[in-house]
């Protein structure tokens, strides 16, 4: 799956206009120079060759070399780790806010919470990251010096305070919350209907107990599979977020990589985050087997 | 957010301050306290710097392609070059101390400056000068580096001298040498480039992930340096830079822009240092085909484009107005010619006789390379409308802008991040044959001018020479230069020392200083 | 908004024309009028400078100056139209095409692991690098790439969440029936399994229109479609970001409405905030 989603990502970049040897020149640099550089990058050679060298290096962790000669795996030793603090956090805070969301809602369908939740729910999904982050940005650090605006380095690469982790985590997380909510809500609209849970109701169970004990364990594999999904969109709006926040990510790294045509690079950061998305999937399939006894 | 910045390491040099200070649309906040207020400086401390760069386009490689400002500061704090940018002239001695050419110009002497150490102690030969230079002239733009010197002209002297044969008469050589002549030691290998001992003010103490400490040099050969060490952040945006700043995480944001500047402008503890002179946005005609091929049609537009309305909505006020020359802080740039302003009815009479079609919508190709930069062409596109003129602003990405628009279109905004000398300007862009004639123009007048020029041993001769060359440019070249926007640093009010000059000048923070 | 009283278990909910269904359309109506009709009442155009840039709001400009002092509330008037009708486009076709081809991918295996895949690769790419890939494959295709690169992005999540629907629908009695009736595939897909799904596909209409909000939006920040001095808002947003602290209503009032936007249609399209609308199904919760 990941290799035809790599190929994929060669055979892109290749059809862009320009390519990392013009991409990276200097100004001055003559004609002869971008074509002495383009031979040096491999750039000449037809692009199904660069992805199988590509591919061979792979298994010994050697994702090549980037358009400005510097080793892909240091380019992304420092980030890769950053950005999988900050997508993880995003993701648990994602999951515990939506369980818990969702599950409120449910207690009472068409209730006042319930209506609550639906459309914040829906408000905040329909925002865009970059929106929570100017709206975050403006409000807990511009205006009351709350919160550091920036993230800021250490020596070892990772952000020097906690505190400026707070801002891009939430801007990853609302949006996501949103989503995620609805889909649990839903899980357990579905579930409500189930003739456990109907028998369980008639027998006078209180509804919280009914909903923990016999709705959510039968709503686990459709929202173990939206939060699945939601970890690729975490990924995306890490591009966004990194940047706004200077947060020193794979985001940040993949956005400058499209702009140089910087192939190796690009495909170094999808196969990382690839291979991220691929574990979270399996477990979610493996939860929907363990709970459902097969795959639907 | 900026997602595709692409520098140019064309640093300026120029004359700072004194030149050109004209009129300032709009512009209440006097420019910062002058440098050297705040008394004796004081030794110690650690100064936060924000510089903008990009994590994916990081190059440890002083020769390298650096298309980061965060880059191009570290290297230029742990190595020196020959020469650097001044203030009085636009070269000034760093590790050369000193140039002295022949009769004929083609031929330079370079020597080198007294006392001058690597970090680790061994002293700076002439072998380790040449090893340098020849690898700066064997990258891929190094003919562009330094152009004319071949490899084999780059020659020792002794211990202590270098000597560089031009294939023709250059006046400017030492010009050259002022932005990438990084000295390393003789045979580093490249494996250890990024590491390797320089001679410069501050040793490297940490790098990762384009963010740096440097701690500071004691032995500098160049004079007493302050600060203890310098934390170097890259920052992707200027506005988390501006953020950072504003909320105390940095004490210096190199390069913020006008925007930011005007958001500091109302706090106490903040300084705005403005750097005439910086950046140069011309939009370029093409010349010798396609609509603006009649230089009539050329003059017109130079006249259509409001350039007070240009600086105070696009650069927020914070620039100058211009005058369709380049070099405008070269101590040689012609004063005297007239200040083009805007006639609308002159235009029109001029598009009429050159039978220009007022039909047609003539698209104007913009990036957003640089803050401002889009934004002039959509004014600037309003303003031609007022003349009859339809003009389209087609925002392209930077990749695709230099592979298909560069060079070749008829009508583009482009920038040099860089206030360099008239002459500069003339040999790269503008004589026929140039490698970057950005409006293919070719005028015999102009070459010959230019020629007289670089040749000229004689001064006065050379002056009318580059008087006429500008005269020439003003008229008929494919410039339209509207304004210069400033380079703006913002600094917490305790940094002192601040460098003042435009382009790259902006990275020598060796006389920083940090008050209480 | 009224709470609306929990509806007492067991009792069925009849498809009765609700009163409160047209207050729920209303804002979404209004809206989307301001954003088409927004042109005529705008008092600037959306490229004359009118102030300073960033000027406080005041004066000529109501909600202030944009970067070139514009005036912010003219390009908001203009601004919304585009970015509403590129997210209409594309929710529409990725419902319409989603449940045509979720239906009959519950009727064919293959079909049906087809899906699966290639769900399994859009899921692996995100979003934001599978439109900017598309937008620099096709620089000249402005809002068009968008409203393809989100139509391919989207449609196998959607395809996916109708299958799941219609999975128990394609082994229910009166399809089965129709398929020992000798029917086709279209038929079964269309007349029996489609009709059953309409809460669904509407509900799935309602997060699809939301989507492409944000995806067209984003597209909008990262500079893919809508090109200066076009007034967009997704657009303002980025174009104003460095002078949030002079005039925040340059960013704010334009985030404002992206999210007033998404939310007032999903209003209008989910019938009830429940997804309900399941015949004769009780609700969790005890009266």
């Amino acid at each position: 799956m990941l290799v035809v989603l790599l190929a994929v990502v060669f055979a892109a970049v290749r059809l862009l206009p320009g390519d990392a040897a013009s991409a990276t020149s200097e100004r001055g640099e003559g004609a002869a120079g971008v074509a002495a550089r383009r031979h040096l990058l491999g750039l000449d050679r037809p692009v199904w060759e660069q992805f199988a060298d590509w591919m061979t290096a792979l298994p010994s962790g050697d994702l090549g070399t980037s358009a400005r000669g510097e080793r892909v795996d240091d380019l992304l030793a420092a980030p890769f780790p950053n950005t999988l603090l900050l997508g993880g956090t995003a993701f648990l805070l994602t999951v515990a806010a939506a369980l818990a969301l969702g599950c409120w809602a449910s207690l009472r369908p068409g209730g006042a919470v319930d209506r609550l939740v639906t459309l914040t729910s829906t408000a905040a999904f329909a925002l865009p990251e970059f929106v929570v982050s100017v709206g975050l940005l403006l409000v807990l650090s511009l205006w009351t010096d709350w919160l550091p605006a920036a993230t800021v380095t250490g020596a070892d690469g990772t952000p020097a305070s906690w505190t400026m982790l707070v801002m891009p985590v939430l801007a990853l997380t609302i949006p996501q919350t949103g989503w995620n909510a609805l889909v649990v809500r839903a899980a357990l609209a579905d579930q409500a209907a189930a003739p456990h849970v109907e028998a369980a109701v008639l027998d006078g169970l209180p509804p919280a107990r009914v909903l923990l004990r016999h709705a959510l364990p039968g709503a686990l594999p459709v929202m173990a599979t939206g939060f699945a999904t939601s970890t690729g969109m975490l990924l995306g709006g890490a591009v966004v977020v990194e940047t706004l926040f200077n947060y020193p990510g794979t985001g940040t790294v993949l956005a400058g990589a499209v702009a140089d045509r910087d192939t190796p690079v690009i495909a170094g950061v999808v196969a990382c985050a690839g291979a991220a998305v691929s574990l979270v999937l399996l477990l979610a399939d493996l939860i929907r087997a363990r709970t459902t006894g097969a795959r639907p | 957010m900026n997602l595709n910045r692409r520098q140019l390491l064309w640093a300026g040099g120029g004359m700072g301050v004194a030149a050109l200070l004209t009129a300032c649309g709009g512009d209440k906040e006097s420019a910062t306290s002058p440098a050297g207020d705040g008394g004796e400086p004081r030794r110690g401390g650690t100064l936060r710097v924000g510089a903008l760069g990009r994590a994916s386009a990081i190059t440890r490689d002083p020769h390298g392609t650096q298309g980061n400002e965060s880059d191009y500061l570290i290297i230029s704090l742990v190595h020196d070059t020959l020469a650097a940018p001044g203030a009085k002239s636009n070269t000034v001695p760093r590790l050369a101390s000193g140039w002295t050419s022949s009769p004929d110009l083609t031929t330079w002497r370079l020597t080198l400056a007294k006392g001058a150490a690597f970090h680790d102690g061994t002293p700076v030969t002439a072998a380790d000068v040449v090893w340098s230079l020849r690898r700066l002239r064997r990258t891929p733009a190094g003919s562009a580096r330094l152009p004319g010197i071949q490899e084999d002209n780059i020659n020792a002297d002794g211990e202590d001298a270098v000597v560089l044969v031009s294939d023709y008469p250059n006046a400017e050589l030492p010009l050259l040498t002022r932005l990438t002549t990084f000295v390393l030691k003789k045979d580093t290998p490249d494996k250890e480039v990024a590491k390797a001992p320089g001679t410069g003010p501050f040793v490297l103490d940490w790098f990762r992930g384009g963010n740096a400490r440097l701690v500071r040099n004691d032995r500098w050969h160049g004079g007493r340096v302050h600060l203890d060490a310098i934390e170097v952040t890259m920052f992707e945006s200027p506005q988390a830079m501006t953020n950072a700043l504003l909320s105390g995480q940095i004490d210096l944001a190199s390069n913020a822009g006008a925007v930011a500047a005007r958001t500091a402008a109302a706090r106490k503890d903040l300084q705005v240092v403005r750097r005439p002179d910086d950046m140069a946005m011309p939009l370029v005609m093409r010349t010798d085909q396609g609509p603006f091929a009649d230089p009539r049609v050329r003059e017109a537009m130079k006249l259509v484009v409001d350039r007070e309305a240009m600086v105070k909505q696009v650069l927020s006020g914070y620039g100058t107005v211009a005058n369709d020359v380049l070099g405008t802080a070269d101590p040689r740039y012609a004063k005297d010619i007239p200040q083009r302003t805007r006639d609308l009815e002159r235009a029109g009479r001029l598009l009429k006789e050159a039978g220009f079609d007022f039909g047609r919508t003539y698209e104007l190709v913009t990036t957003e390379d640089v803050p401002g930069l889009a934004d002039s062409a959509t004014l600037f596109a309003h303003q031609a409308r007022e003349a009859g003129v339809k003009v389209e602003v087609v925002k392209q990405e930077s990749g695709a802008f230099y592979e298909k628009t560069w060079l070749k279109g008829d009508f583009y905004t482009n920038y040099w991040g860089t206030n360099d000398s008239v002459v500069f300007f003339a040999s790269k862009t503008m004589v026929t044959g140039a490698g970057q004639n950005e409006a293919q123009w070719s005028d015999k007048d102009f070459d010959a001018a230019y020629r007289k020029a670089t040749a000229a041993a004689d001064d006065t001769e050379r002056a009318t020479a580059l008087h006429d060359l500008q005269k020439l440019e003003f008229e008929r070249s494919g410039y339209l230069l509207w304004g210069m926007a400033d380079g703006i640093d913002l600094a917490a009010a305790k940094v002192h020392g601040l460098p003042r000059l435009p382009g790259y000048g902006r990275v020598q923070l060796e006389g920083v200083w940090l008050s209480r | 908004m009224t709470a609306a009283a929990a509806s007492p278990p067991g009792s069925p909910h009849p498809p009765r024309p609700d009163p409160r269904r047209a207050l729920r359309a209303l804002p979404a109506l209004l809206l989307t009028t301001l954003a088409l009709a927004g042109p005529l009442l705008a008092p600037h155009s959306v490229d004359t400078p009118v102030t300073a840039p960033y000027a406080p709001p005041g004066g000529a400009a109501l909600l202030g100056g944009d970067q070139l002092g514009r005036d912010v509330l003219s390009r908001l008037l203009h601004g919304g139209s585009a970015l509403a009708a590129s997210a209409l486009l594309v929710a529409v076709v990725v419902t319409a095409v989603a449940a045509v081809i979720g239906c009959f991918a519950v009727l064919s295996r293959r079909l049906g692991g087809l899906v699966e895949r290639t769900a399994d690769v859009a899921i692996l790419l995100p979003a934001v690098l599978g439109v900017m890939l598309l937008a620099m494959a096709w620089p000249g295709g402005g809002r068009w790439t968008v409203v393809l690169a989100a139509v391919v992005l989207g449609v196998p999540y959607a395809v996916r969440v109708v299958a799941g629907a219609a999975a128990p629908l394609a082994t229910a009695g009166f399809v089965e029936a129709a398929a020992a009736g000798g029917e086709h595939l279209t038929h079964l897909a269309l007349r029996e399994i489609l009709p059953n799904l309409r809460a669904v596909v509407a509900v799935l209409f309602g997060l699809r229109f939301v989507e492409a909000v944000y995806v067209v939006s984003m597209a909008g920040f990262l500079q893919i479609g809508p090109q200066p001095p076009a007034a967009d808002w997704a657009l303002m947003i980025r174009e104003n970001a460095g002078g949030i602290l002079l005039n925040p209503w340059a960013v704010v009032a334009p985030s404002i409405t992206i999210g007033l936007l998404a939310i007032s249609v999903n209003l209008a399209t989910t019938a009830r905030p429940a997804a309900g609308a399941r015949r004769g199904r009780p609700d969790v919760s005890t009266p």
